[in-house]
């Protein structure tokens, strides 16, 4: 096959630019990297702007950008799901709720909370299973990126995989998460610069948001309209799946506690800080869909191997993008829109590998194979580590390429470990009988039974759903839900901790602060700014 | 541990990418008046390039002089 882009010496002057900015600003910081903090949590000194913008663009990754044009063009306005009520309540509560406990007890990762309100083992299951779902994610993305090069480039998937291991591999390595952060900011603007010329060209082509209305099916248009059932709309899920399923479980088992996001409100300068940086975010990500749902109804508008013939072969979803820019970007800004998505890749394989060091750094190999040792040691563990997960990244690269459908195995993935997680710190952050068994077995339970759900159940033909992404809403509320009843029930059969080793981090048993600053610093009125805002936008596109 | 010598320790991220974008501004500016009209067949005739050189250059050179001026002030 033909590669359907030729980039010309712009585009590649472009491109080449990016990459050097990367690296000189990863060497940059390799003089500040003094502690392991400073490698794994940058020394908790970034400013809100920084983290929120990187808190976002972590979750912007190669797979979001592709995978929700994609969706988009087969879905329409359904899409805005995973932007709205999939991920902004949870945001807000995260903001709110969560970061204090977080961020107050000064624990350095996600599985550390778990070892200080439940036990050691709660820990090990968290941080064994978060490890090698991080390095299953940077194999998606890195697979992802060889995929499009090789299509639009002609370049081979081995040597693109090369190139950005290798980039990301210095940069990580010097700078750690400051790097990957100031990547991700950097990230942020270059997607967004990249992508709305397209925006822009695409709707002039198409007579402006009216021609694209008489040009796609009325349905692609609504959020909810056609959610009364299943049958009714192309997704194949009714409006309690979208609810329960991905606004309740999956989304609040995403952004509140997989490492990867919460780390960047981590690394923030104090507490106000870290909580106003899921808040923060929330603004932007609302507005993603302009660059993601537009470009993916333009490409059924305007390209006729995205028109839906009955009884005809199904269009490749996942080039909706490709083809776009191929169609509509003369070179220049089709160098730049290939960069944001370079960017994307790279960045969102740095952050995977960056929470998968700090895991192994902390979690694993300085809490059971060498506990103790002074800080100088870790810190080397941590570059070291960064060289270790980038390699195994590269294999499973490889390994991902049999999956035919990208965003729903990545669905799935976020259910089988991510959903029942958020049971088990709801109910260790607000209720305080729970006991440090019943969060190891609850936890277990809710992995196993999503396992059950999908093998047994779903696959061996037990149980049916109308579509695949409906099955993955349902086994992450069940699985939630297994969590749930077995880690109360556990609670009420074993020792509970005491009191005095639960203060600051469980409600209740943390004294209030009360801080003096003006209304538009509180976190209260950004969470509350955010969500009027996200139910006006579901009433507008209803 | 954080002490208050090493808060703050990091360079101002406003810099490396205020330089980036205004670099892309000024490469698509030129390359938008100066190069061959003929790519801008694809894109409906518009001169893409010039437009959002400008709009680039714009962005770019806001962060660095709010990284300028603010470091100015705070001294």
């Amino acid at each position: 096959m033909t590669p359907v882009i030729t980039l010309n010496f712009v585009d590649y002057l472009i491109l080449a630019a990016y990459v050097v900015i990367t690296i000189v600003v990863g060497y940059s910081l390799k003089k500040y990297m003094k502690t392991s903090e400073d490698f794994f949590l940058s020394g908790r000194s970034l400013p809100s702007w920084i983290t929120s913008l990187a808190f976002l663009s972590a979750n912007l990754g190669a797979l979001e950008v592709i995978g929700m044009v994609a969706n988009s063009a087969k879905y329409g306005m359904l899409t805005v799901h995973f932007y709205w009520i999939g991920a902004i309540p949870a945001m807000i509560f995260l903001g709110l709720f969560m970061m204090p406990f977080y961020y107050s007890t000064k624990v350095r990762s996600v599985p550390e909370y778990l070892k200080l309100r439940y036990n050691e083992a709660t820990r090990g299951l968290n941080a064994i299973s978060f490890a090698i779902m991080t390095l299953l994610m940077s194999g998606i993305s890195m697979y992802a990126m060889a995929l499009l090069f090789e299509l639009t480039l002609g370049w081979s998937l081995t040597s693109s995989i090369l190139l950005s291991a290798i980039v990301v591999l210095i940069y990580v390595f010097f700078g750690g998460l400051s790097s990957s952060i100031y990547n991700e900011v950097i990230q942020f603007f270059l997607i967004w610069l990249g992508l709305l010329p397209i925006v822009y060209i695409g709707l002039h082509a198409v007579g402006g948001i009216a021609g694209l209305m008489q040009r796609v099916p009325p349905s692609f248009f609504h959020a909810w309209q056609h959610m009364g059932s299943a049958s009714d709309n192309p997704m194949g899920v009714d409006w309690l799946g979208v609810v329960i399923g991905l606004g309740f479980v999956l989304s609040f088992g995403y952004w509140t506690t997989d490492f990867l996001v919460v780390q960047r409100a981590m690394a923030s300068e104090d507490l106000a800080a870290a909580q106003r940086t899921p808040l923060v975010a929330s603004f932007p990500k609302m507005l993603v869909p302009i660059i993601v749902v537009i470009p993916g109804l333009l490409a059924v508008a305007l390209l006729p191997q995205f028109k839906v013939v009955p009884g005809g072969p199904t269009p490749d979803y996942n080039s909706a993008l490709i083809l776009m820019f191929a169609h509509y970007l003369p070179n220049g800004v089709l160098g730049l829109a290939i960069t944001g998505l370079l960017a994307s890749f790279m960045s969102g394989m740095a952050g995977n590998v960056t929470a998968f060091n700090t895991v192994w750094t902390y979690d694993i190999y300085g809490s059971y194979i060498k506990k103790d040792m002074p800080d100088a040691h870790y810190l080397k563990m941590g570059k070291y580590t960064t060289v270790v997960g980038v390699i195994v990244s590269i294999g499973t690269a490889y390994i991902v390429s049999s999956f035919p459908n990208l965003m729903d195995y990545m669905q799935l993935l976020f259910s089988f470990f991510n959903a029942p997680l958020f049971a088990t710190f709801l109910l260790g952050m607000f209720w305080k009988k729970t006991t440090p068994w019943a969060g190891f077995w609850g936890l277990l339970a809710g992995i196993l039974a999503a396992a059950f759900h999908y093998f047994v159940l779903y696959h061996g033909g037990k149980v049916h759903y109308p579509s695949e992404m409906a099955a993955n809403f349902y086994q992450a509320w069940w699985a939630w839900c297994v969590d749930f009843v077995v880690t109360v029930v556990v609670s009420f059969f074993t020792r509970k901790k005491e009191e005095n080793l639960l203060v600051g981090l469980v409600y209740g048993l943390t004294p209030k602060t009360h801080s003096e600053e003006r209304f538009f610093k509180k976190p209260a009125f950004w969470g509350v700014l955010s969500l009027a805002v996200m139910v006006a936008l579901n009433i507008i596109f209803w | 541990m954080i002490t208050p010598e090493n808060r703050k320790h990091f360079f101002d991220l406003k810099i490396p990418l205020g330089t980036l974008l205004s670099f892309y501004g000024i490469v698509l500016l030129v390359y938008g008046a100066f190069g061959p009209k003929s790519i801008y067949a694809k894109s409906l005739n518009i001169d893409v390039n010039l437009i959002w050189g400008i709009v680039m250059l714009i962005v770019g050179t806001a962060f660095l002089s709010v990284a300028f001026f603010g470091k100015r002030k705070a001294r």
